[in-house]
C-alpha cells in the first residue's frame, strides 16, 4: 500500500477546498497503475465528499448543511471536556462531518484516477480555522 | 478596535521548539490534544473572530517548578516582536521568587511589556499578602495594570480560596491608582466582581469564562442573569473587557456570542476595545516594539 498526506491550514470556520490536484499528484508519485485509491480525513469535524466544483453548488451545500445543523441549538456537545481541558463547542462540526462522511474511493486504471468529468474531491472544513491532515492511500500494483 | 484581553500563547509554535517544554506546558495547564499553532493560524483565528489585537499573558510558577518559567517574559517579548501590530505583551513573575521585583522592573523597563499577570490560585498567595505588595509598587511606578486570575481555575494545583473576588477588596481599596482586572468575571462569584467594580473604578473584569454550555448559552447566563445585563449596560460599562482565555475557551464563538448580547452599541464598543485601551493606559505603538 502507498500512503501519502495532504496538509492544509484552513482559514475560515466553514470552507470547501477542492483537493483533486493534490490527490492526482500523489497518485502520480506512487507510480501505481491499477488499484483503488482512498482519501480519508484524519479529523472528526471535517468531511471528504465528491461533487461538481461550482461556486453555486458550494453555496447550496453550505446552506443545506446549515439548515440541517443550525449553530443556535442546544447541543449536548457543549461542555468542558476533561481529556482536553477545554470547551467543546463544535457540535455542528461533528454533525456536518457525520453527514458528508470522512472519505471517498476511486478506482485507479492505467495510472489515472477513474473519475467522472464533473467529479472533484472536496475537503470540507466545519470547525476552522485549523491545521488539517488528509491521508491518501493507494492499494494496487 | 476589538481586543481580546486574555490570551495564553503557551502553544504558539515560535516558542515551542523544545518538545519537553511543550509537554510541561500541556501538563501544567492541563490543556491537551491541541498541538501547537503557527502564527498564521492565530491570525486566521483573529480574522474569523473579528479581532484586531490579542493581549498575551505568560505564566511564571518557577518556585514550584524547579526554577523553570512556563512561559517567560522574554518569550512574550519575542512573540510581540513577530507581530507588533497584533500582539500586546504582559509580564509574569512568581511572587515567591526573591528576585520577583527585579524581574518585573526588567520586564517593564527593558522588555517594555504592558502589564503584569498574576494567578493567586496557582501561585498560592492572597491578593494583599506582604509577599506580593512590592510588585504593586513596581506597577504603580511604571503605571502598569495587573490582570489577576479570579474565580475557579481549571489548572492543577490551584486553590480557589486565593482567587475569590472578595479577597481583592483590600487591595482595590488600598491602591486606588492601581488598575486591576479580576479576570474571568470571577466566575462563579460574578456578583462579587460586580460589587467591587461598583465600589472601585480601578477594578475591571474580562469575559473569559465558558465553563458550561455553549458560548451563547453561557454568556446569556453570566451577562444577563448572574449579572443582569442592565447592571453592565448602565453602571459597569466602562469596566468590562472582552477576554476569551484562549486556548482553554473558544475565541471565535465567544466573540460572536458577545455581539449577540443586547448591549447598547456604545456599550459593546467599550467592551470590545475602549475599556481595554483605558485599562492598558493606551496601546503602545507597534506593540511597544523595541
Amino acid at each position: 500500500m502507498y500512503l501519502d498526506t495532504i496538509e492544509l491550514w484552513t482559514k475560515s470556520y466553514n470552507e470547501y477546498t477542492v483537493i483533486t490536484p493534490q490527490v492526482r499528484e500523489i497518485l502520480a508519485k506512487s507510480r501505481l497503475q491499477n488499484g483503488m485509491l482512498t482519501v480519508v480525513t484524519k479529523h472528526t469535524t471535517t468531511g471528504i465528499t465528491i461533487n461538481e466544483a461550482l461556486e453555486c453548488l458550494e453555496s447550496d451545500i453550505a446552506a443545506f448543511l446549515d439548515r440541517l445543523v443550525p449553530e443556535d441549538y442546544p447541543y449536548s456537545h457543549a461542555r468542558m471536556l476533561r481529556d482536553y481541558g477545554s470547551t467543546a463547542g463544535n457540535a455542528t462540526g461533528h454533525l456536518k462531518a457525520h453527514i458528508t462522511g470522512n472519505h471517498c474511493h476511486f478506482p485507479v486504471i492505467n495510472g489515472e484516477l477513474a473519475a467522472g468529468g464533473a467529479q472533484e474531491v472536496y475537503f470540507c472544513e466545519f470547525d476552522g480555522p485549523a491545521h488539517r491532515i488528509i491521508n491518501v492511500t493507494i492499494q494496487g500494483e | 478596535m476589538f481586543i481580546d484581553m486574555h490570551v495564553h500563547p503557551a502553544f504558539y509554535e515560535p516558542i515551542n521548539a523544545d518538545p519537553q517544554m511543550e509537554e510541561l506546558r500541556h501538563e501544567t495547564l492541563d490543556i491537551h490534544k491541541n498541538g501547537t499553532a503557527r502564527l498564521e493560524h492565530i491570525f486566521n483565528q483573529m480574522q474569523c473572530a473579528g479581532l484586531d489585537r490579542l493581549c498575551l499573558l505568560p505564566e511564571d510558577y518557577s518556585t514550584q517548578q524547579n526554577g523553570t518559567v512556563l512561559v517567560s517574559n522574554q518569550e512574550i517579548r519575542d512573540l510581540v516582536d513577530l507581530a507588533p501590530d497584533k500582539f500586546i505583551g504582559f509580564a509574569s513573575v512568581d511572587p515567591h521568587d526573591v528576585k520577583a521585583t527585579e524581574k518585573l522592573e526588567h520586564a517593564f523597563s527593558q522588555l517594555k511589556l504592558s502589564g503584569l499577570k498574576l494567578h493567586p490560585g496557582r501561585q498560592h498567595f492572597y491578593p494583599y499578602d506582604e509577599v506580593v505588595r512590592p510588585l504593586y509598587e513596581v506597577c504603580e511606578k511604571y503605571d502598569k495594570p495587573i490582570v489577576f486570575h479570579s474565580g475557579i481555575s481549571w489548572e492543577p494545583d490551584t486553590l480557589t480560596k486565593y482567587s475569590r473576588p472578595a479577597a481583592f477588596e483590600e487591595l482595590a481599596a488600598a491602591r486606588p491608582k492601581l488598575r486591576i482586572c479580576l479576570a474571568h468575571f470571577g466566575w462563579p462569584w460574578c456578583r462579587e466582581v460586580a460589587m467591587l467594580m461598583l465600589k472601585f473604578p480601578n477594578v475591571y473584569t474580562d469575559t473569559g469564562a465558558l465553563y458550561f454550555d455553549s458560548a451563547r448559552e453561557f454568556y446569556t447566563q453570566m451577562l444577563t442573569k448572574d449579572v443582569p445585563l442592565t447592571w453592565i449596560d448602565r453602571s459597569l460599562r466602562h469596566q468590562v473587557m472582552f477576554g476569551s482565555n484562549n486556548p482553554r475557551f473558544e475565541q471565535i464563538r465567544m466573540a460572536q456570542a458577545l455581539e449577540n448580547m443586547a448591549f447598547r452599541d456604545s456599550t459593546l464598543e467599550l467592551i470590545r476595545g475602549q475599556n481595554a485601551i483605558d485599562f492598558l493606559g493606551g496601546i503602545p505603538e507597534g506593540g511597544g516594539k523595541l
